[in-house]
């Protein structure tokens, strides 16, 4: 029996054995089916694929953010003022929206974010009609192409956490089963079968006591019969042999009841 | 003639001013402002122009903070000539900040209207624009106690009166709002200098219809140009042009008609100045390609804007070869407005480590 905490708290019944024998089966049928998800998720085509569609993405967030932070400074530029304010201000329902779906990649629910500019919804048409108003459409466009970038960055971004993470517990679970519960439930198997065959032992050792004492008692009672037998011959008394008749079957009965209490 | 009295009043502001014309950064100290590897060696380069009012900037401080310090030095300036002139001199200063006003009424108008505390946008007012009783539009809640107290308490009641209503705050667009101030305010502006008795038939009377005209004929140029793809329709249009300027009548007329860049190209004909800019414009693709990846005019091919500034610079450049006039310290305003532009790009550049377009300045000393 290698180490006590190793097994499940069961009784050594054979009716948890089989139980144990199913719950192995179970366990060995989930590793399978786990170890396949975990390699679908791992594959080439996931999480590297991922990775490198967000290098590309954060690399073109940065040329892109640049650019945008450039026509900035050439709104100021032009405007010769702060026209943050007025912007803010004449903004009344978003341009550039934002719309969410869901991606199913190996059984895993991956939220996709998509882009799209509702048309016809120019709020600030006219700032810097005086001067400058070219610079401001020319920044607007810009800092459209670089949200969209960090849209895109974003839903993979959100893409890769939530893979990892399911990864990650697959993968706890696939080690989880592999070296914990199947081991254990093996262990259990081992106890109750190794219990089971002990009381078995026990049971046959006991049985050949029994017997070897009932073989005994019988010799004696056959001694002693022989022995009475002897006696009577001796006696000559042939009319007390119904009298010993009489009595013999009280004392086998005896006997048998005697023979109940140790069983 | 009028060099006889000129100085009894204005001589030690004439004086004052050129100097302050003298202190502009010169091509050479924009060339050593380009080769700064970050703001704190910009900072240096600025020292002696700015020292005072640098030195209370913490290290490598923000662009915006450096272009906010820059106007402040102008502003001082500003006031300190202001506060030393007379007569005539003093009302042309007012005029100037009246550009200004302007801005910071329709920054309280666009606060006013989306209810917001126009306290708080006392702080983004532009200090050149600031009068006495601009706190008191902040105790305005509806647009139309906004409307009376502008009547009232502003200098600007002249030009919202005669074509602008109170409900006209409320439905025009803002911008709509502003540049037919901006109109009425320039036309106020080029009468007054042509009809002031101390002004019409001066130099300055001269000198400042040039550069009036410019500004007009600029606004308008932009505003046709600006307008194109938004629902400004053409009559609206054709009211914020400014009623003279060297495109009126006839080339208004047709800027009010333009329907393309083409069309702003042909009304500008006329005027050799402006044909050439929108030839050279019209090679670098003009105002109609919003889609470059470069987020703007290429750096080979300036932009119709950067060709105007430059030219606004070269006319008030050249006030200053004139003696006897008022017209140097407009200039000499529009100059170290350049000047303060200039310096944000180039430090806007550096900030961003951008230098192929830090060379995209104004510089015409």
């Amino acid at each position: 029996m290698s180490g006590a905490g190793d097994r499940e708290p069961v009784f050594p019944t054979r009716q948890s054995l089989g139980l144990m024998k199913a719950k192995l089966k179970g366990a060995e049928t989930g590793h399978n089916l786990l170890k396949r998800k975990s390699e679908a998720l791992t594959n080439p085509n996931t999480v590297p694929e991922i990775t490198r569609r967000i290098d590309e993405a954060k690399r073109k967030m940065g040329r892109v953010m640049q650019i945008a932070s450039l026509s900035l400074a050439e709104v100021t530029y032009a405007v010769g003022g702060n026209i943050g304010y007025q912007i803010q201000e004449s903004a009344k329902s978003a341009r550039f929206r934002v719309r969410a779906k869901q991606e199913n990649v190996s059984g895993v629910l991956l939220p996709a974010f998509e882009a799209y500019q509702t048309e016809g919804n120019n709020d600030f048409a006219m700032t810097g009609l005086g001067k400058g108003g070219q610079q401001v459409q020319r920044c607007r466009e810009t800092y459209a192409r670089a949200v969209e970038a960090l849209v895109e960055l974003a839903s993979l971004q959100t893409a890769f956490v939530i893979l990892d993470e399911v990864i990650k517990v697959v993968n706890r679970r696939v080690n989880a089963i592999e070296h914990v519960i199947i081991p254990r439930t093996e262990n259990t198997i081992k106890y109750i079968n190794s219990e089971l065959d002990e009381l078995d032992r026990e049971e046959f050792y006991r049985l050949k006591k029994v017997a070897n004492k009932k073989q005994r008692d019988t010799a004696a009672a056959d001694a002693e019969m022989k022995k009475k037998n002897a006696e009577r011959e001796a006696n000559g008394e042939k009319h007390k042999a119904p009298e010993v008749d009489d009595s013999t079957p009280a004392d086998i009965l005896q006997a048998e009841g005697d023979e109940d209490i140790i069983f | 003639m009028e060099g006889l009295l000129f100085n009894v009043n204005n001589g030690y502001l004439e004086g004052i001013v050129r100097g302050y014309r003298n202190g502009l950064l010169t091509g050479a100290n924009y060339t050593n402002m380009t080769q700064c590897e970050n703001i704190d060696d910009l900072k240096l380069q600025l020292g002696p122009a700015y020292g005072d009012f640098l030195a209370a900037l913490p290290p490598n401080p923000s662009t915006s903070s450096l272009a906010a310090k820059t106007t402040e030095k102008l502003v001082s300036e500003f006031r300190y000539v202001r506060a030393n002139a007379v007569g005539s001199l003093a009302k042309f200063m007012d005029y100037l900040t009246y550009g200004y006003m302007i801005d910071n009424v329709a920054l309280l108008i666009t606060g006013t209207l989306h209810e917001r505390d126009t306290r708080e946008l006392l702080d983004r007012c532009h200090p050149l624009g600031w009068f006495e009783t601009m706190p008191v539009l902040c105790v305005a809640t509806n647009i139309e106690e906004l409307y009376n107290s502008v009547l009232i308490e502003t200098p600007l009641a002249p030009y919202f009166k005669g074509s602008l209503i109170h409900q006209d705050l409320d439905e025009l667009n803002i911008e709509i709002v502003r540049n037919t101030l901006y109109k009425n305010y320039l036309e106020d502006f080029y009468r007054f200098v042509n009809s002031h008795p101390d002004m019409a038939g001066t130099p300055t009377s001269e000198v400042m219809s040039e550069l009036l005209e410019f500004e007009a004929d600029r606004r308008a140029i932009n505003i046709t140009l600006n307008s194109f793809g938004t629902e400004l329709s053409k009559a609206d249009r054709k009211k914020l042009y400014p009623s003279f300027g060297s495109l009126y009548p006839e080339g208004t007329l047709m800027l009010s008609r333009a329907d393309d860049f083409e069309g702003v190209r042909l009304a500008v004909e006329g005027v050799a100045d402006y044909k050439s800019f929108f030839e050279a414009a019209g090679l670098g693709g003009g105002p109609g390609g919003p889609g470059n990846m470069a987020g703007g005019t290429g750096s080979d091919g300036r932009s119709l804007e950067d060709m105007f500034y430059q030219k606004e610079m070269e006319i008030a450049k050249g006030t200053f070869t004139r003696q006897f006039t008022y017209a140097i310290v407009y200039s000499w305003v529009k100059l170290r407005e350049q000047e303060i532009r200039n310096i944000t790009w180039i430090a806007e550049c550096i900030a961003q480590n951008q230098k192929e377009r830090i060379g995209n300045y104004i510089s015409v000393f």
